[in-house]
């Protein structure tokens, strides 16, 4: 056994001496995951052994691709000299196999599903890849739910994944390539992009960025997200995640990254644009009017929902005269009992409708049901009726936070939430000056914030060419010209059509 | 050196996130909040009255809407009036708002302000223009205020208005307002108008109203009369009908609900679109002919007023649909007496238009149709304008009046069943 210049240690000849180094690596007999399985190889007289990780590896693919050929095939002429060939070539009948000089390959394989075959007298080991670990079926999407278009949805498997988008997406263009982060426990990040769309100056910085990630280990791709963010404490998310194949495969069609990790169910695609993040699965599977009027509903439930409560309080305290009369006296007669002022009165039924909503996700779905039901009964009638808040304000809680149900993407749910803590304070303090005064200034950050290089609101605003899908969008024959602020390598979805069909 | 330099910029970075933060926290300690005021800590004055107060006073009615009456289910208060109606002398507006809070516990808001009552004694005052100018110094009362002139005190006026349908005062005046466009009895008049038509030569014309019952009378013309005159019983005590002409901020007189009418139609572009007249029969004296009449098209308005004694031609397009006739003449099925009859009403309207200019020749200062507006166009300058002196001028003209005249059905029935049967046969 000896350890070459670059601190890896080569294997020996001895069977007994590479077991023996192996069983130290991963605190065997301790360790019960290390299943190792001595054998003799009947072909050539030779002692062997086959290792692989419990759990990792796929024990029927084993028995009966390797272990079966070793022991039952008896001696007889073989075409190649070498021990390692012969079985490799002639014996196993495993659809891969490569050889292995160093302890530190097979260890980082073994963990990664492979199976270790080592055989007296030879100083290579040989690998097959035999990766089983559990997964779920091809699971339906839970967050991103759509009515039309395909229930599939990414798993923790990133082989699976892969695969899934390659289903969706058969162009021989779309690369997946490979890094490695972490130092522990190394993790794979498989980065998909169509080679002759994406600009190659965004793969680019995605993998610096990747690269530069200096860390033990990443298991998931939410964490990852979080160490390539260039804005970490921004309100304003970098990245979207998404679980369906297809909004992946709609991305990478506009020249968008994704990457992809073992145990994350989702694809985490980048740059992203607020319009990305606004847009749903469905909106490119309904028709255009139908998927236009849905938009234009989300739009309008976005600003209900980052603006209801603060309008209401600048109107209800500064601005009197907005109101008609019949509401007006409505409004101050349910108000007089109320011993707090407006203000107040909102902030405890947005605190508490968060309450309800945080509770909702974390109490285990057994008892979740209840909490829908409590959280409306005690929170809306009964503080009415107890002179807590006003009636009105149970009306605006529950619109603003049915609106801001609407939005899809969870992380801008949650920047929107807290946008209308901000404009609320902005509204309680200075009215609707306050309120335009923080749009304003809203505004004025989101046209500077870049993801990855690329404007957030562009292509709106820096104005680029792109079919316009953004507020609304154009009926799909029309979208032609993928979006320019991704700078595609081809700019146009396909040829003009000459004449019309 | 280095390390110096990166502590430096270090501090420096410190330093300015502190500083921004600071002014920051300045921002909101220095702005707003002052005029922040809770909803019910707010009494929204609905209805103003002024009257003439000794020497030189104006007393001021406020009526306020009390919020806890009709409005919400959940905020009821038991036994409480839906408004309350307080009086205080005062020199102004303004200075009774303040003073009023020596009386009401909360903050006197005139942003639901609906309608100002005068008093005609007060508008024929003539202190009553600056005080209505001096009124809208506050921003919070607005300009599209309805003005209305009440014959008698307008205290009196408001405490005697209550309206058997409406609890609430403002939606009183809310809805009596839309009924005002439609019939046209009386003109559409706010503040603003009224400040407005201050330094122009037409007049003002604000709606008449009383809560008294004047002088009973019963007129075949069921518009011709002024606020008390109109014949009903029981109900709300409130009339409104007919016109209380100002000029130059002060009243000189008065219209009737006919008169208002016609000068609605002899404006350029009626705010009121259609209503319901009658006239005489042609054929019987004592029986009455019940129209609907439409406006055509805006009223055209042709000047000469090259000569000392101007010219002025007045065409009025006129549809009409016959609602009603009690002399049961055959009118729907011969086209000959269809004929007689509209040049009968032709005839009609146009002598009641020419009486109308008149009597506003004769009466008042000014025009009340706001020919004025025409007018200028035939001056190069507003001084040659002035120079002239419109309504010295007007009241010398001579005013022809056409009108365009299309009977467009008998109300429902598109054509006679007789005619039908003709053309059949």
């Amino acid at each position: 056994m000896t350890t070459r210049q670059d601190g890896k240690t080569e294997l020996s000849a001895q069977l007994a001496a590479n077991l023996e180094r192996l069983k130290r690596d991963f605190s065997w007999p301790q360790n019960q995951s290390l299943v190792i399985r001595n054998l003799v190889v009947a072909a050539l007289k030779r002692d062997a052994a086959v290792l692989y990780l419990e759990g990792a590896a796929d024990i029927e693919e084993i028995e009966r691709r390797i272990i079966e050929p070793l022991v039952a095939r008896g001696p007889s002429e073989f075409k190649n000299a070498d021990p390692l060939d012969v079985v490799r070539l002639e014996i196993v009948t495993h659809r891969t196999g490569k050889a292995a000089e160093t302890f530190d390959e097979i260890n980082g394989d073994l963990l990664n599903g492979w199976t270790v075959l080592l055989i007296e007298g030879a100083d290579r080991a040989l690998l097959f890849e035999t990766r089983g670990f559990e997964s779920r079926q091809v699971p339906e999407p839970i967050v991103e739910h759509v009515i039309r278009g395909p229930k599939e949805a990414f798993t923790e498997s990133a082989a699976f994944n892969r695969s899934l988008v390659r289903k969706y997406l058969r162009d021989r263009h779309l690369v997946a390539e490979t890094l490695t982060i972490g130092d522990r426990a190394a993790s794979e990040v498989t980065l998909m992009y169509v080679k002759d769309l994406a600009d190659p100056n965004i793969v680019d910085e995605v993998k610096r960025r990747i690269r530069e990630v200096r860390t033990d280990a990443v298991t998931s791709l939410p964490l990852l997200e979080q160490y390539i963010d260039e804005n970490p404490y921004s309100l304003v998310p970098n990245a979207l995640h998404t679980e369906r194949p297809d909004r992946a495969c709609a991305f990478l069609l506009e020249g968008h990254v994704i990457l992809l990790m073992d145990n994350s169910p989702a694809a985490m695609v980048l740059p992203i644009t607020l319009w990305s993040l606004v847009h749903s699965a469905e909106d490119h599977y309904m028709r255009w009017a139908y998927s236009n009027f849905m938009r234009i509903i989300r739009l309008l439930a976005l600003f209900v929902a980052v603006l209801t409560p603060s309008v209401y309080i600048a109107v209800s305290t500064f601005h009197e005269e907005m109101i008609p009369s019949d509401l007006l006296l409505a409004i101050a007669a349910t108000r007089e009992k109320v011993p707090f002022p407006a203000l107040l009165e909102v902030l405890l039924m947005e605190f508490a409708f968060e309450l309800v909503r945080e509770a909702a996700i974390r109490v285990p779905t057994v008892i979740g049901p209840t909490i829908g039901i409590v959280g409306a009964l005690i929170l809306g009638q009964a503080a009415v009726e107890a002179n807590i808040i006003s009636p009105i304000l149970v009306v605006i809680v529950a619109i603003t936070g049915i609106s801001s149900f609407t939005i899809p993407e969870p992380s801008l749910n949650v920047t929107v939430r807290i946008t209308r803590f901000i404009l609320l304070f902005a509204g309680a303090f200075m009215g609707f000056y306050g309120i335009a005064l923080a749009l304003a200034c809203i505004l004025a950050y989101l046209t500077t914030y870049t993801s990855y290089g690329v404007p957030f609101l562009s292509p709106l605003t820096p104005h680029y060419r792109s079919s316009a899908d953004m507020i609304l969008r154009l009926p799909v024959h029309k979208e032609r010209i993928r979006p320019h602020n991704l700078n595609p390598r081809d700019a146009v979805r396909r040829p003009e059509r000459k004449s019309k069909p | 050196m280095t390390v110096r330099n990166t502590r430096n910029r270090k501090r420096n970075r410190i330093l300015r996130r502190m500083l921004e933060c600071a002014a920051l926290l300045s921002l909101c300690l220095l702005s707003g909040c002052w005029d922040k005021l809770e909803l019910e800590e707010q009494a929204f004055v609905v209805v103003i009255g002024l009257d003439k107060g000794p020497r030189n006073t104006v007393e001021v009615t406020f009526q306020i809407a009390n919020p806890q009456i009709g409005s919400s289910d959940i905020g009821t208060a038991e036994g409480e009036p839906p408004s309350d109606t307080i009086r205080f002398t005062s020199s102004d507006i303004l200075s009774a708002k303040e003073l009023a809070n020596t009386v009401i516990t909360r903050t006197i808001n005139f942003a639901h302000l609906k309608t100002m009552i005068v008093s005609e004694e007060l508008a024929r005052d003539e202190i009553f223009p600056h005080i209505a100018g001096a009124a809208i110094r506050d921003p919070e009362l607005r300009r599209e205020v309805a003005m209305i002139v009440s014959r008698e005190k307008a205290f009196d006026f408001i405490m005697k208005n209550r309206p058997r349908l409406e609890t609430r005062p403002h939606k009183y005046y809310e809805l009596m307002q839309q009924r005002w466009m439609e019939t046209g009895y009386v003109p559409f008049s706010t503040l603003n108008q009224y400040l407005q038509q201050q330094v122009t030569d037409s007049m003002f014309l604000a709606i008449y109203a009383t809560a008294r019952q004047h002088n009973h009378r019963v007129s075949r013309h069921e518009d011709a009369y002024l606020a008390g005159q109109v014949p009903k019983r029981a109900g709300d005590p409130v009339q409104m009908i007919g016109a209380a002409v100002f000029h130059n901020g002060r009243m000189v007189g008065t219209l009737t609900g006919e008169q208002m009418r016609w000068v609605q139609m002899l404006r350029h572009k009626a705010s009121v679109d259609a209503f319901i007249t009658s006239f005489s029969d042609p054929l019987e004296e004592d029986a009455m002919v019940t129209v609907r009449l439409f406006k055509n098209g805006n009223t055209k308005i042709k000047f000469d007023l090259r000569k000392e004694v101007p010219r002025i031609h007045v065409t009025l397009p006129l549809r009409i649909q016959l609602l009603s006739f009690t002399s049961l003449e055959p009118y729907a099925t011969d086209p000959e007496m269809q004929r007689m009859l509209i040049k009968h009403l032709k005839e009609q309207i146009e002598s009641e238009l020419l009486e109308v200019i008149r009597l506003s020749q004769k009466k008042f200062p000014g025009d009340p149709f706001e020919w004025e507006l025409f007018a200028r166009k035939h001056f190069m300058t507003m001084p040659a304008y002035q120079a002239y002196g419109w309504s010295k001028h007007f009241k010398k003209a001579k005013v022809d009046v056409k009108v365009e005249l299309r009977l467009e059905n008998f109300g429902k029935q598109r054509t006679p069943y007789m005619q039908t049967k003709r053309k059949e046969g």
